[in-house]
């Protein structure tokens, strides 16, 4: 019997990108996956993978779905987004100051060495995921980083609970929601405005999992990821996750700062014309990302040996705030769909991994789609659906493509 | 046969250098674009390991006029929109005038670009809205609604 390496030929030649739309699959002529039509530019890093670069000014970089083959992912196979410049790296990380201050009892100012003492340390597997994961799957073109599915890891954090600095701190019961702050500086190169400064209603910022985090995979955050001290918001948009943390502000409203209001980390209330220009006062806050499935092996574009007639494949999927339910894989672009084994998450907000094998009947081509639901019912659709102009909550069934050789 | 000192030297590399920086026109070999001015290179530690603050940053990067495909409006559109970021993130945009249009009004309203006059913003957006219009043609490009 063929050994699973001697059946899959060329792996490494795979198209990177993979994880596609299944673009324009109900078209009368489907088009080539814009996403796919060039390979990527390859990120060039110390201490990285070499993962997509979609810009470079400031870097941004997605994990190709072949990359991210992992249980927990390896710190230099996790994502990068910047919103601003990256800040110098401090001399000192435990004189680093945090200061929580606003709707609470006693203001903090403490510094990251107190804080790592002072609280309980914990450990957890966690989600980290782009708002913008899945906007390269919108039609037409949603603004914005084109992001595959690739916006997204899920490493070890440790860190303190933020629940325990606030009660610390103690809420008044005017406090309602949470404004972060970051020490990078603005494309421009201000540092005396934040470049993004986004918050959470108090009941996420309770949560147990959401962390003031200070490792990664064990080791100290390197600076990229936010060195020596950021934010870990499992489960929604990773631009709450704020790298480089210098303040908690609670607020007795709705936070305002830069990346909450327009259509900023926002979805329609109701459907718009996709293409459209929307309206502002019809968009509502991104909180929970939704329920997403990516096929991690084999890699898109892989060929099988002639003969082959059964195909391992392993993916992972997550859901936001909820666990995952179900993965299906189908071969025939819906027709027929087969049961994956999902295994349960490390702990809640982990991503979970899902085996699945598949019978091919012949040679010949194949698109391998995944369908992940939730705990909720909820489903990944055929195509990205409720299109706004900022591109938040694509997330159709993915797909790889593989040849078994004649 | 006349020595060569090391003034003839000095003279003769000095003279190139004014040489080659007067055809120099489009200022490939001065510091200070104005598009991007990239980290200076840091001199080399000389005892203990020093602390670096720029260790870990991403590579520097720089793009120039030429990474925008050419057309009418190009370069005011490269050096308006690169004091910030990069060309790859226009390149990967495929918006109608109209969203474009609302893209410029979020670049300064919400990330603080500095003001441009009305006729620069116009020659931008032809240029921005004919280079990079919607490519995907997906079902939606047939809507009935649009």
């Amino acid at each position: 019997m063929a050994s699973r390496r001697n059946v899959l030929k060329g792996v490494g030649m795979a198209t990177i990108g993979a994880s596609l739309p299944i673009s324009g699959v109900l078209a009368q002529n489907a088009p080539a996956a814009a996403s796919a039509a060039k390979a990527p530019k390859l990120l060039e890093m110390e201490g990285k993978a070499k993962l997509a670069v979609l810009g470079d000014r400031p870097l941004v970089a997605e994990t190709q779905a072949a990359l991210m083959d992992d249980d927990v992912t390896p710190t230099d196979k996790l994502f990068v987004r910047n919103n601003g410049q990256v800040p110098e790296a401090t001399r000192d990380p435990k004189a680093w100051k945090i200061k929580v201050d606003g709707e609470v009892n006693t203001p903090l100012d403490i510094t990251l060495g107190d804080l790592v003492s002072r609280f309980p340390n914990v450990t957890y597997q966690l989600v980290l995921e782009c708002g913008g994961n899945g906007r390269s799957f919108f039609e037409p073109e949603a603004r914005g980083n084109q992001w595959t599915n690739g916006g997204v890891g899920c490493p070890q954090w440790t860190g303190v609970r933020l629940a325990d600095v606030l009660k610390a701190a103690g809420l008044k019961s005017s406090a309602v929601y949470t404004g972060h702050y970051g020490a990078d500086p603005t494309l421009a190169g201000e540092t005396d405005k934040p470049t993004i400064s986004r918050g959470m209603p108090i009941k996420k910022a309770m949560d147990e999992h959401t962390l003031i985090a200070f490792k990664l995979n064990g080791q100290d955050l390197p600076l990229i990821h936010g060195a020596p001290v950021r934010l870990i918001v499992p489960g929604w948009a990773g631009s709450l996750s704020t790298k480089w943390l210098t303040r908690i502000w609670i607020r007795d409203k709705e936070h305002d700062g830069p990346g909450m209001g327009g259509f900023s980390y926002r979805t329609p209330k109701k459907p718009i014309v996709p293409g459209s220009k929307g309206d502002e006062k019809d968009m509502a806050i991104l909180e929970s990302m939704p329920v997403r499935s990516v096929i991690t092996f084999p890699a898109d574009g892989t060929k099988l040996a002639a003969g082959t007639r059964k195909l391992d494949l392993r993916g992972n999927a997550w859901a936001g705030d909820w666990d995952i339910k179900t993965v299906d894989i189908s071969i025939d672009a819906g027709k027929t769909w087969k049961s994956a084994k999902v295994n349960p998450p490390a702990n809640k907000f982990a991503w979970q991994r899902f085996t699945a094998s598949v019978d091919l009947p012949s040679s010949g081509y194949y698109e391998v789609w995944s369908r992940a639901t939730d705990s909720n019912g909820v489903t990944q659709p055929f195509q990205a659906t409720n299109w706004n102009p900022q591109g938040y909550g694509a997330n159709p069934i993915s797909r790889i493509r593989v040849l078994v050789e004649s | 046969m006349r020595e060569i000192t090391v003034t003839h030297v000095v003279v003769v590399t000095l003279a190139a250098t004014f040489v080659l920086l007067g055809l120099d026109r489009a200022g490939e070999l001065r510091p200070n674009r104005p598009a991007d001015v990239p980290p200076a290179a840091k001199p080399a530690p000389v005892a203990a390991p020093a602390h670096d603050p720029d260790k870990g940053k991403p590579p520097p990067h720089n793009d120039r006029p030429e990474d925008l495909p050419d057309g009418k409006g190009r370069d005011v559109t490269f050096y308006t929109c690169t004091a910030c970021h990069g060309v790859a993130l226009i390149k990967a945009q495929g918006l109608t005038r109209e969203l474009w249009d609302s893209t410029f009004d979020l670049m300064l309203e919400k990330h603080r670009m500095p003001p441009v006059p009305a006729a620069e913003r116009g020659e931008i957006l032809d240029y921005l809205a004919a280079t990079f219009p919607p490519r995907r043609r997906g079902r939606g490009d047939d809507n009935p609604f649009k």
